[in-house]
């Protein structure tokens, strides 16, 4: 039940809310890796090699989170964990996109999108039932 | 008008005959001229208009032919008569071809005189009649012609675009706009157009001609045309015939381009303005959330951190959203100005004061260069000293420790030119392309420690536009960044031109 063997990467150029989170996992039992934007996510992503991977959509860039996400999707070590994005953006413009789809999957290329502020219960459980799916 | 005598003109050389004729009209209410020659008889008859004349054929210097052509000339209404003793065939069709209205053989009776020449005025009122109409017909017509050209001219001037389709779909007017707004080449009165409308438009228009009752109203359609950036607003309205019936559309084209962009723009900048007061929102929620959650047994000098942290947070998104109340009334106009003479020195070293704290805990070196002479600066204080704090703040938040601040103030031509150059962390030119965007903030292990709203240049560039200035940026990364800034000088403040310097240094 508590995957301890399973690390997640948090990237994030809010340090308070990359911060919070990491806390937010590590008391659900994960063990939690973080970089403070998408070039350094990137390199701890290749460093880590995690089980999953957290992204927030608007770093250096309004699309970096879309960016780093589309790299881990390609690489060999990151084609089969799920990577979520994290957002406002929903909510600010109007312009709704979600990952829902297959379709949109393909696009996009991660596993879902997530609103902030992050619902820790929600994404354990997706999290989770995406490990259990997968033993 | 009609109560004035009808005047007749006898040229005759025979005395006896001038005289009996004349007292025989005049006699019958006529007014009554006699000329006794040809001379005579054209220099009467062409000075005056008369309603009749009758000229005797043979006179020893014109011939009475001759009197009559000179008299119809001049006044084609005369009712002119030709009066012969030797009555021809030939005179006859003489004096008819010349414009006589009869003739009269000699001698004459005078009840023949009389019904020949009332026959001949009636002719002549019928004639000028005739002309009246005519006149007035020509001048209508005239008048016409000019309405429709000035219409033209209106519709052509528009800037709008008209197009007018009948209800065959063929066009029938059109103005250039229209030609630029719908992207064609050209437009041939009477050719069908509907095909050759972008298809939503086409639609609209069918609408309209292919409904079996007559629509009133108006419909509009907004069109991103293919191949081009130009967006327009198309509003179609039914053309009523006499009847009742559809006679076609009038189309008004409407270039709508540059309010789509501003619209985007807005949108954009909206989206970004909750983007940028949502972060701080949603990381001082998450703090509260976690020293809340007891069961994450947060020791207490974890709980205080966040307590500070979220301090901060709110303290800049407080700032933030006085800035972008500063930004909302500038751009409403609604700032109160009170525009007095400054003395930029002055105003600058006053900011220094209030950094004073900030500078020398970085152990930062203000050399702060100004002519005694600096003439005065016509602003509004509070806008001009917003302009320089954020920029000296910029020097100082992004200056390295130990490093310099050079301000130099001149006047160079009709400028007021003040230089701020810092030694801090610099830019790079990729950086220095967005500095003056809103939220826009450079990002790199510098400055990560550095708060901000991204919002001070902005206002800064807003301020400066306002006055009508300009501002430059020299900046190499690692080095160092330097603005100059333009404020134009009012010509009659300038008193003195000596340009003595004083340096001062205040840490």
């Amino acid at each position: 039940m508590v995957p301890a063997d399973k690390k997640i990467l948090l990237v994030d150029d809010d340090l308070d809310l990359l911060e919070q989170n990491k806390i937010l996992l590590e008391s659900k039992g994960f063990n939690v890796v973080t970089a403070e934007g998408s070039k350094k996510g990137w390199e701890v992503f290749k460093q880590e090699k995690p089980d999953a991977a957290i992204l927030d959509l608007i770093m250096e860039e309004h699309d970096s989170g879309f960016i780093l996400s589309y790299k881990i999707k390609k690489d060999e070590l990151g084609k089969n964990i799920p990577v979520y994005i994290l957002t406002s953006a929903t909510y600010v413009t109007g312009f709704k996109f979600g990952a829902s789809t297959e379709e949109e999957k393909e696009w996009i290329k991660c596993d879902g999108i997530l609103n902030k502020p992050i619902m820790i219960d929600d994404l354990v459980n997706k999290l989770e039932s995406f490990f259990d799916n997968k033993a | 008008m009609d109560q004035q005598k009808q005047k007749i003109l006898i040229v005759d050389d025979e005395k006896g005959l001038r005289l009996g004729t004349k007292r025989l009209l005049e006699k019958e209410g006529f007014e009554v001229v006699a000329a006794e020659n040809g001379t005579e008889g054209i220099a009467f008859g062409t000075s005056i208009e008369f309603d009749a004349a009758i000229i005797d054929m043979k006179m020893p210097d014109f011939d009475g032919i001759m009197v009559l052509k000179e008299i119809i000339k001049k006044y084609p209404n005369t009712a002119c008569f030709i009066a012969t003793a030797y009555a021809s065939y030939d005179t006859a069709i003489e004096s008819a071809r010349v414009g006589a209205f009869s003739y009269i053989p000699k001698p004459f009776s005078p009840e023949e005189l009389l019904l020949q020449i009332n026959k001949g005025l009636e002719k002549r009122e019928l004639n000028i009649q005739k002309e009246q109409w005519r006149k007035e017909r020509e001048e209508r017509l005239l008048e016409v012609a000019y309405e429709k050209t000035r219409l033209n001219t209106i519709i052509n001037s528009i800037s709008d675009g008209v197009l007018v389709i009948n209800k065959n779909g063929e066009a029938v007017l059109y103005n250039p706009s229209a030609l630029k707004f719908l992207v064609l080449k050209s437009i041939t009165i009477e050719e069908y157009i509907i095909d050759k409308l972008p298809e939503k438009l086409a639609e609209q228009v069918n609408n309209f001609l292919k409904s079996s009752e007559y629509l009133k109203r108006s419909l509009t359609v907004q069109i991103h045309m293919k191949d081009n950036d130009l967006v327009v607003e198309a509003t179609s309205s039914p053309v009523p015939a006499p009847d009742g019936s559809l006679a076609g559309v009038a189309i008004v084209i409407k270039n709508i381009t540059e309010l789509k962009k501003l619209e985007f723009l807005k949108s954009q900048f909206v989206s970004m303005v909750s983007h940028e007061l949502k972060a701080p929102v949603a990381a001082v929620y998450g703090f509260l959330k976690l020293i809340s959650d007891k069961s994450m047994n947060l020791s207490p000098e974890k709980q205080d951190e966040f307590i500070d942290r979220s301090i901060i947070r709110l303290d800049s998104l407080l700032k933030m959203v006085n800035d972008l109340l500063d930004i909302s009334r500038m751009e409403m106009k609604t700032t109160q100005r009170e525009i007095i003479e400054l003395n930029l020195p002055d105003i600058i070293n006053n900011i220094l004061e209030l950094f004073q704290l900030e500078i020398n805990k970085k152990n930062i070196k203000i050399i702060l260069n100004a002519a005694l002479s600096t003439p005065s600066l016509s602003g509004d204080q509070d806008e001009i000293t917003r302009l320089f704090t954020n920029l000296i703040s910029n020097g100082i938040k992004y200056n390295k420790q130990d490093g310099s601040l050079n301000i130099k103030i001149e006047k160079i031509d009709d400028y007021l030119v003040t230089e701020i150059k810092d030694s801090g962390i610099g830019m790079k030119s990729v950086e220095r392309n967005k500095l003056f965007h809103e939220f826009y903030r450079v990002k790199n292990e510098f400055t990560k420690d550095i708060s901000g709203t991204g919002l001070g240049l902005s206002i800064v560039k807003r301020i400066i536009d306002s006055y009508a200035g300009k501002i430059e940026v020299d900046s190499e990364f690692g080095k160092g960044t330097s603005f100059r800034i333009f404020l134009p000088v009012i010509k009659n403040s300038q008193k003195n031109n000596k340009e003595t310097l004083t340096n001062m240094q205040l840490a």
